[in-house]
């Protein structure tokens, strides 16, 4: 199977490698075409976001404005503190000039001239090294001004990085907005959506790092090429990270629609010590978590997941064997949200800290049956009445794994389950990173 | 004009309105409160959270933009429950001390409470604890655990006043208001944040722990702490103001009044070196005289002296109706053309919000009531002059202190043959007076002032002197009011024996030969409209709670705040 964003060549990295591998071809490509054909090529190719929402990348583009009253400006979003997810950095890592590439592209067809890549603030070595990768893209004049001699054209782009903070909400696509430009990081009421009234008032669109690194394989192989990759719906490869009771956690590009199961137990290894498995979280900690006894033949795209009562979100996956302590697992995503909710409005300031309040409750053994129909209530109320979808980031895990394992936490609030003495969210501890081992 | 649907009922909004604003234009308020008519929108109290037709996501009313035929639903069981979620999650983390916090009774979040809440509560769990009696500024004072985060403050000042001086700071649960490092709030606008503090969060440190909000009265009147006139509510309990508010005039504060005529404009009403009754002197004391005695021996002094020889300083401090009789008295009872008044300006006071560096209500009412020399006469410092030289031995004034704004005058008052001074307080300038007749305050009487504008507003009292009767007078009255007993100790309030100064100048030419005789300030402005062109037509009803602009103003541009 052939890997679009993360190929195997090594040294990739490097800009000879990435020169020497058809790399900066597929910008020479699209500066000969016009930005709409451009936008119609991603959007016929079915390339859809890899930042959460799996929104139709082309599709988001069309929204830009064709005037140029206003600069415009592309943001790559790096900004992956979804706990769960970690498959950006290995692109800052081992294929930046595509992302590079990629977002050159993408402001050439939207009509930007500045773009903002913003990555997480504790990246620091993914920073350290794409900003090198930035370096030597500039250095070549494939990036700049210079971009004009190179590739014979009147377009420059320039391209800034933007570290953030330390804070989950600036990866909001409005939060991030106001982050670069030095405002708290609050997500903004929408409408208007960014593509009217985004970094500093302007149009801009935001994608994710990804996303953007699709980008330069669809120019230069078509859109019908990569139309054919995975599932119709939801075409091309995704990077899913897997992580938890798993022998080998790690990156792996699959197609869109590979099994889930096929990924715990033929590319993740399976679980240590043959456990069953609990609970799976597809796509980062923020999604519907699935019942382990009911992932048999669930597919790892948007629409697949969707109809199996989850998302694919950031294609985070997260595996939980049967010995996991679930009420701790819950009450930890909780505190992941309560900590990192902005505040800003009342239902997920104040909810988050109910929900961890309560779920704290519960795992001290204080809880009981209302408790559990108090957290799909408090869940519920959540859900929808906020300004951002951090709302439901909060209420979603909550309330579904409350509903879908509800005879769990009803045994539990019940004492009827008895924890393994060793019982911790990481159970496999032992097993997959003996403490004794090198 | 277009229209929408809301609840069932067609109602018409303009372009670019969104629904809270077309709602409240026609009468119908969504509840909220983050949104303010004047301030930016935030979206982040979630209260207003309505239902669209076709939408399966509630919207918030005060940034969804109406559209034609759009069908909007305030009341429905969606929108209800929604609302009853928001509330339930503002209260979980809200200390509810309700007893103690100084809000109760104007409480939008106690309010809603009872309006939008389901009345109970279902949470259990320990409560957030943020920081309490945080001194922003020296005015405000913060209580971190009542706040609900709606940031109205935050915007005032970064909005109407110019001036950023709060900010959220940390985040989630723990999010809480304060000022800039090493800042304070101390903008001069500083506690309008009070107001619009839909909660006991923020409190004027002047006020607060006075006194229960329901237990006072309120009647509006006008701010004299400069010629901008904002509308003003008068607060009181036991006879005593306790606190001044803004009130709401699109013309002229718009909602906003400043500190300074918030904190600096009403002390002097309860103080207590009120002049309380008529005063002459008598072996070099000021003694307390019946009126009638003050009256007979001021009017047989005052025409001891000839007309050239006795000086008239109005106040644009006083009303219109004070300044058209002391003109009258001073022309036609006394025949004396030696007239003006003080102007008290400091151009470091004004500003491009609402103040202004005329430092007294009723700078123009003067002016065209005529307290200005008639022709030959002296004007003010003609006046001071004489007094200086020893030409002008009699001096009347009415409500300044002209020795605060003559010093040098301290040598030359005490020479004169004859001071009358009407005051409501004592000052420097009553310690040399022959006769103190105690003028009533702006609080303690009708009347009206006219702004920089040229916008004539009404003030009404709020105060009770022994001239005047709360009931019979029209004023408002509080609860203790309606059904206190004069046994009780809010009821044996001070009731300071003043009157109107159009009253006592009345009163005193009723033993001239021409006497100005009116039943009320009503009368005289009635009077006044027929004599003096710019009030022609007007009357206290055409006037009315917000003002009009006078004839010849009205084609001005006027400014609208
Ligand atoms: C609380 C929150 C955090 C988010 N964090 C990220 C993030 O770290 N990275 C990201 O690409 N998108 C994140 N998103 C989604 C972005 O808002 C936005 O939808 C996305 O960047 C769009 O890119 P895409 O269309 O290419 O997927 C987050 C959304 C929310 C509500
Ligand atoms: S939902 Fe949470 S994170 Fe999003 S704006 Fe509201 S408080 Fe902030
Ligand atoms: S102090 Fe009052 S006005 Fe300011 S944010 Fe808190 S509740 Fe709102
Ligand atoms: S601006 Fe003038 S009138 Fe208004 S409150 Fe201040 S002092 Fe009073």
């Amino acid at each position: 199977m052939e890997k679009i964003v993360l190929p195997d060549i090594k040294d990739l990295h490097k800009i000879e490698v990435y020169k020497a591998n058809d790399g900066y071809t597929a910008i020479n490509k699209a500066l000969s075409q016009s930005p709409d054909d451009l936008i119609e090529q991603v959007k016929k190719s079915g390339l859809r976001g890899r930042g959460g929402a799996a929104f139709l990348a082309g599709l988001k583009w069309s929204f830009m404005p064709k005037t140029n009253d206003k600069p415009k400006y592309l943001c790559v979003n790096g900004d992956e503190s979804e706990p769960g997810s970690f498959k950006d950095r290995q692109i800052f890592e081992l294929n930046p000039h595509q992302l590079i590439e990629g977002t050159l592209i993408t402001c050439y067809a939207i009509g930007a001239k500045t773009a903002y890549v913003y990555i997480r603030g504790e990246y620091h070595k993914w920073i350290k090294l794409f900003q090198d990768a930035l370096d030597d893209a500039y250095e070549a004049g494939f990036v700049g001004e210079k971009m004009k001699e190179t590739f014979n054209t009147d377009f420059a782009c320039e391209i800034y990085i933007h570290k953030g903070a330390g804070a989950y909400i600036c990866g909001e696509e409005t939060s991030l907005m106001n982050s670069i430009e030095g405002q708290r990081g609050y997500p903004r009421v929408k409408p208007p959506f960014p593509a009217q009234n985004g970094l500093w008032g302007c149009p801009t669109t935001i994608n994710n790092v990804e996303t953007i690194a699709n980008v330069p394989k669809i120019i230069n192989k078509g859109w019908e090429w990569f139309s054919k990759i995975g599932e119709p719906k939801h075409p091309g490869t995704i990077l899913f990270g897997i992580s938890g009771h798993v022998n080998n956690p790690g990156v792996y590009e699959l197609p869109s629609g590979t099994l889930l199961t096929d990924i715990i137990y033929k590319y993740a290894g399976g679980i240590p010590g043959d456990k069953k498995i609990l609970c799976v979280i597809p796509g980062g900690s923020s999604m519907p978590p699935l019942r382990g006894d009911g992932i048999e033949g669930v597919k790892m795209d948007a629409e697949s997941l969707k109809a199996a009562g989850s998302s694919i979100g950031t294609g985070g996956i997260i595996v939980m064997d049967e010995d996991t302590d679930l009420v701790k697992v819950l009450a930890r995503i909780a505190k992941f949200y309560y900590h990192e909710s902005c505040g800003q409005c009342t239902p997920c300031r104040e909810g988050t800290s109910w929900l961890v309040r309560l779920l704290d409750r519960i795992g001290q053994g204080n809880g009981s049956s209302h408790d559990l129909d108090m957290l799909i209530d408090v869940a519920s109320n959540i859900e929808g009445n906020t300004i951002c979808a951090l709302g439901e980031a909060a209420a979603w895990p909550v309330r579904f794994m409350v509903s879908r394992f509800r005879d769990y936490f009803e045994k539990r609030v019940k004492k009827e389950i008895v924890l393994p003495v060793k019982n911790k969210v990481h159970s496999m501890r032992d097993t997959a990173f003996p403490l004794d081992s090198p | 004009m277009s229209t929408f649907t809301l609840n069932d009922e067609e109602i018409e909004f303009k372009p670019g309105q969104t629904i809270i604003e077309a709602a409240k234009d026609n009468g119908t308020t969504i509840p909220h409160f983050c949104w303010h008519p004047k301030l930016s929108i935030s979206g982040n109290c979630r209260v207003c959270l309505v239902e669209l037709e076709n939408i399966p996501k509630l919207v918030i009313a005060c940034s969804t933009q109406a559209t034609e035929g759009m069908v909007v639903y305030s009341e429905s069981e969606k929108t209800l429950e929604a609302r009853n979620a928001v509330m339930e999650f503002l209260l979980i983390n809200h200390p509810l001390d309700c007893p103690i916090c100084d809000e109760a009774g104007e409480c939008k979040l106690q309010d809603y409470a009872y309006k939008h809440s389901i009345g109970e509560s279902r949470y259990v769990e320990e409560k957030t604890h943020k920081d309490k009696r945080v001194q922003l500024g020296p005015r405000v004072m913060f209580d971190g655990d009542r706040c609900i985060s709606c940031s109205l403050c935050i915007r005032f000042c970064d909005e109407i006043v110019g001036e950023p001086e709060l900010t959220f700071i940390k985040r989630g649960n723990g999010v809480t208001i304060s000022t800039f490092p090493g800042k304070q709030m101390e903008n001069k606008y500083s506690l309008n944040t009070v107001d619009i503090c839909p909660v006991g969060a923020l409190t004027n440190t002047d006020f607060r722990f006075k006194t229960r909000v329901w237990d006072l009265s309120s009647n509006p009147s006008i701010c004299t702490g400069c010629s901008r006139g904002c509308n003003i509510d008068v607060w009181v309990i036991n006879n005593e103001i306790k606190r001044l508010t803004p009130s709401f005039n699109k013309e002229v504060n718009s909602y906003w009044m400043c500190d300074d005529g918030r904190l600096n404009t009403f002390k002097h009403v309860n103080a207590k070196d009120r002049v309380d009754g008529a005063h002459l002197r008598k072996d070099g004391q000021l003694i307390k005289v019946s009126w009638d005695e003050a009256f007979a021996n001021a009017s047989s002094e005052l025409k001891n002296i000839t007309n050239k020889e006795i000086a008239f300083i109005g106040s644009a401090f006083s009303t219109c109706e004070d300044n058209y009789l002391f003109t009258k008295f001073a022309k036609d009872v006394i025949g004396c053309k030696n007239i003006d008044f003080i102007r008290h300006t400091n151009p470091d006071f004004g500003d491009e919000l609402l103040r202004q560096n005329d430092l007294t209500p009723n700078t123009m009412g003067a002016e065209l009531t005529g307290v200005s020399p008639k022709q030959g006469g002296l004007n003010l410092d003609g006046i001071v002059q004489g007094i200086k030289s020893g030409k002008i031995k009699g001096l009347f004034i009415m409500e300044d202190d002209l020795l605060e704004a003559y010093p040098e005058l301290e040598k030359s008052l005490p020479s004169l043959e004859l001071l009358i001074v009407l005051s409501s307080n004592f000052n420097k300038t009553t310690a040399f007076a022959d006769f103190v007749f105690p003028a009533a305050t702006f609080a303690e009487k009708n009347g009206t002032f006219i702004n920089f504008n040229g916008r004539v507003q009404r003030i009404k009292p709020a105060v009770e002197t022994t001239d005047l009767d709360r009931s019979l007078d029209g004023m408002a009255m509080s609860r203790l009011d309606k059904f206190g007993t004069s046994f009780d100790r809010w009821a044996i309030g001070n009731k300071h024996d003043a009157r109107a100064s159009w009253k006592i100048i009345s009163g005193l030419s009723v033993l001239f030969d021409k006497k100005l005789k009116y039943k009320m300030s009503e009368n005289v402005f009635d009077d006044m409209s027929k004599s003096i062109d710019a009030f022609k037509g007007l009357d206290y009803d055409i006037i009315g709670k917000k003002g009009v602009l006078l004839k010849d103003k009205l084609n001005e541009v006027t400014q609208t705040v």
